[in-house]
């Protein structure tokens, strides 16, 4: 058995000893890194099955905490930060042309070493249970994602990108910090198992004051989760980053941010004078996220732009489920949610990567004819945008509908209207993709599009799993925490 | 008499920071800044916290700010033009500041006693450098080991985006 932290080390090592390889191996081809990272990432992904699940030293420290939820979070992590690898090597080309570099494949080592870095700080982020911690881990998170959105630097858009991502990314650092100070001043600990304790001494006069820090540090997760009035960043930064980075941003930084307001929410709901109200602020923010998302999302049309759009309405779906959290099922259908949203937004991703490089774009016309030119491709966008729309017999159809269920539990009536309507919206923009894939000519003089052995793999999983699912939804709910 | 001082540094620190903003010369804007983390750093001292007074003054009024000043007068930057705000800007950052400033009085009017007394350091001539690296290595070392990683990925990335050409 080995301890719980090995696991984080395990991946700190991977991506130093790759920095090495990288900077003292000149001739070598970079995607021997890529398929070095993605195996140390897979043995660390077998290794989590072997941890202690009851250490007795992390008890003590505070920092650190061992659970399910912390445990399902670092694997959705390692397995997120893989297939955002294998996305990278199909992407190398498209890298190394937008990298000023001597030669081109200078430059484009560190594409592929920095997402483990990044691993490494979602594994934090998934066990930290102290203001502190959680802080420290979000900013190795966002830093590294920083970079790595600008880092194609000769294409503008990324550049633009990085910088808007960097400037809201500090204002939203700052709110953090803030939000912390003031709890920290009114109940005299970062420790969020103390502060559960402590809350209850505090007197009654100093309640408005938690309320204050605890609203700052909510604005600070919803620049992170990409909710509604917080949401402007995204369209831009979507779309200007290197699409597995694009991918990475949409699945891993979200759910992270999902599981940080779940963990900092749990000791203020103790309370039921907080409890309310942060019910209240939880359901006008879902309304609003749901509202806006899917509303903007109509008119795109550039696809990366239209997922991130999509992004948004499926962080109102997720708080719609926290809001409900009273209901005893509503934790485990966020998470669902979010394995579903994994699956569905990575496959998305996983067909689009070889289009853009097949086709030199990624607005929705460059999807004209995928249908006959690679029906296998057009085959999987189809599942991932009928899943990600919520059709019957997909996994993106129970992660709403357990959604739906708990909010119903909660007599949250209006909040669900919202959210079936706004479902009948997306089955439009998404229907967009499906009609340029199947109804619209391809254009001249264009073959199959060519992808590699590895991503048929995670696209073939990806499907089969997202069916699977649509299916069987009590296989993955069994292993939920 | 240290209220008086605390308010005196926190009004001169305020100042500046509006001087940062507010001044159209990039060289005067960074001055501006070094002098608010001077006051910052009285500030600090007010509260007993000496050694983080110290520190303030080293590394960010000195070598950060400095380093900043020589990257400004390199680059030559010229004073900076006049721009035009839209009144959609002036009224959605009107809206933000003053929803939270009204929240933040309406917060600080709700407390109770601002008057707390702040509590006596237990030994006026504690070793504060020998005990915040006790704290830092023994009470906070895995959030301090986790900056150690950030540092070195934003080396990294500062050499991969600001390098002319990569090698």
């Amino acid at each position: 058995m080995i301890p719980p932290v090995a696991l984080e080390i395990c991946v700190v090592c991977l991506g130093i000893f790759l920095l090495m390889a990288e900077s003292f191996s000149f001739k070598s081809n970079k995607v021997t890194l890529a398929h070095g990272a993605i195996f140390g990432l897979v043995c660390v992904f077998i290794l989590s099955f072997f941890i202690e699940t009851n250490p007795v030293a992390m008890q003590d420290s505070g920092f650190y905490v061992v659970d399910g939820l912390s445990l399902f979070f670092k694997r959705f992590a390692l397995l997120a930060t893989i297939l955002t690898l294998i996305l990278a090597i199909d992407y190398l080309p498209i890298v190394q042309r937008l990298v000023p570099a001597e030669r081109p494949e200078a430059g484009s080592g560190e594409f592929f070493i920095l997402p483990v870095f990044t691993c490494a700080g979602l594994m934090w982020m998934a066990s930290a249970a102290d203001f502190i911690m959680i802080f420290c881990a979000l900013e190795l998170v966002t830093i590294s994602l920083y970079i790595q959105v600008a880092y194609t630097r000769r294409s503008l858009a990324s550049l633009e990108a990085g910088t808007k991502f960097l400037v809201l990314g500090a204002l939203s650092t700052g709110f953090f910090i803030y939000g912390i100070t003031w709890i920290f001043g009114m109940t005299g600990e970062t420790n969020l198992a103390v502060i559960q304790k402590n809350l209850s001494i505090v007197p009654e006069a100093n309640h408005t004051a938690i309320l204050f820090g605890l609203a700052m540090v909510l604005v600070a997760i919803g620049f992170k989760i990409a909710a509604a009035p917080f949401q402007f960043w995204v369209p831009d930064v979507y779309q200007g980053a290197p699409t597995p980075i694009t991918a990475f941003l949409a699945v891993a930084s979200k759910a992270a941010g999902f599981l940080i307001l779940i963990r900092v929410l749990q000791p203020f709901f103790v309370l039921e004078s907080f409890q309310a109200k942060l019910i209240l602020v939880l359901l006008l923010l879902a309304a609003l996220t749901l509202i806006y998302g899917n509303l903007a999302a109509i008119p795109q049309t550039n696809f990366k732009r239209l997922l991130g759009y999509s992004s948004i309405a499926h962080a109102g779906y997720l708080l719609v489920g926290l809001a409900a959290i009273g209901d005893a099922f509503a934790g485990r259908a966020v998470v669902f949610y979010l394995s579903g949203y994994f699956l569905m937004t990575f496959l998305a991703f996983l067909v689009m990567v070889p289009v853009t490089k097949a086709t030199g774009g990624d607005d929705l016309s460059h999807f004209n004819g995928l249908a006959r030119r690679s029906p296998g491709l057009a085959l999987a966008m189809l599942i991932a945008a009928a899943s990600l729309a919520g059709v019957p017999f997909t996994v993106g159809f129970f992660g709403k509908f357990f959604v739906f269920e708990a909010a119903m539990n909660q007599e949250l009536y209006l909040l669900v209207l919202i959210g079936v309507i706004t479902v009948a919206s997306g089955f439009y923009y998404y229907f967009k993709v499906i009609r340029a894939m199947y109804w619209q000519p391809a254009p001249e003089g264009c073959g199959a599009v060519a992808v590699s052995p590895l991503s048929k793999l995670a696209i073939g999983l990806c499907t089969l799993l997202i069916l699977v699912l649509g299916f069987y939804p009590q296989l993955l709910i069994r292993f939920l925490p | 008499m240290q209220l008086a001082l605390f308010s005196i540094f926190s009004l001169l620190m305020l100042a500046f920071a509006l001087g940062v903003i507010l001044l159209r010369n990039p060289v005067s804007c960074a001055m501006s800044l070094v002098m608010s983390f001077v006051a910052l750093a009285a500030v600090f001292v007010t509260l007993d916290a000496y050694f983080i007074a110290v520190v303030q003054v080293l590394v960010y009024a000195g070598a950060v700010m400095v380093l900043f000043l020589f990257i400004i007068m390199l680059l030559d930057l010229r004073e900076e033009k006049r721009r035009r705000v839209r009144l959609s800007a002036w009224v959605g950052g009107g809206l933000v500041v003053g929803g939270f400033l009204s929240a933040l009085t309406q917060v600080i009017t709700a407390l109770p006693a601002l008057d707390v007394v702040k509590p006596v350091v237990s030994h006026p001539m504690a070793n504060d450098v020998a005990l915040v690296g006790f704290a830092l290595f023994r009470n906070f070392n895995l959030p301090f080991q986790i900056i150690g990683v950030l540092l070195l990925v934003s080396t990294v990335g500062v050499v991969l985006l600001s390098k002319k050409e990569l090698k």
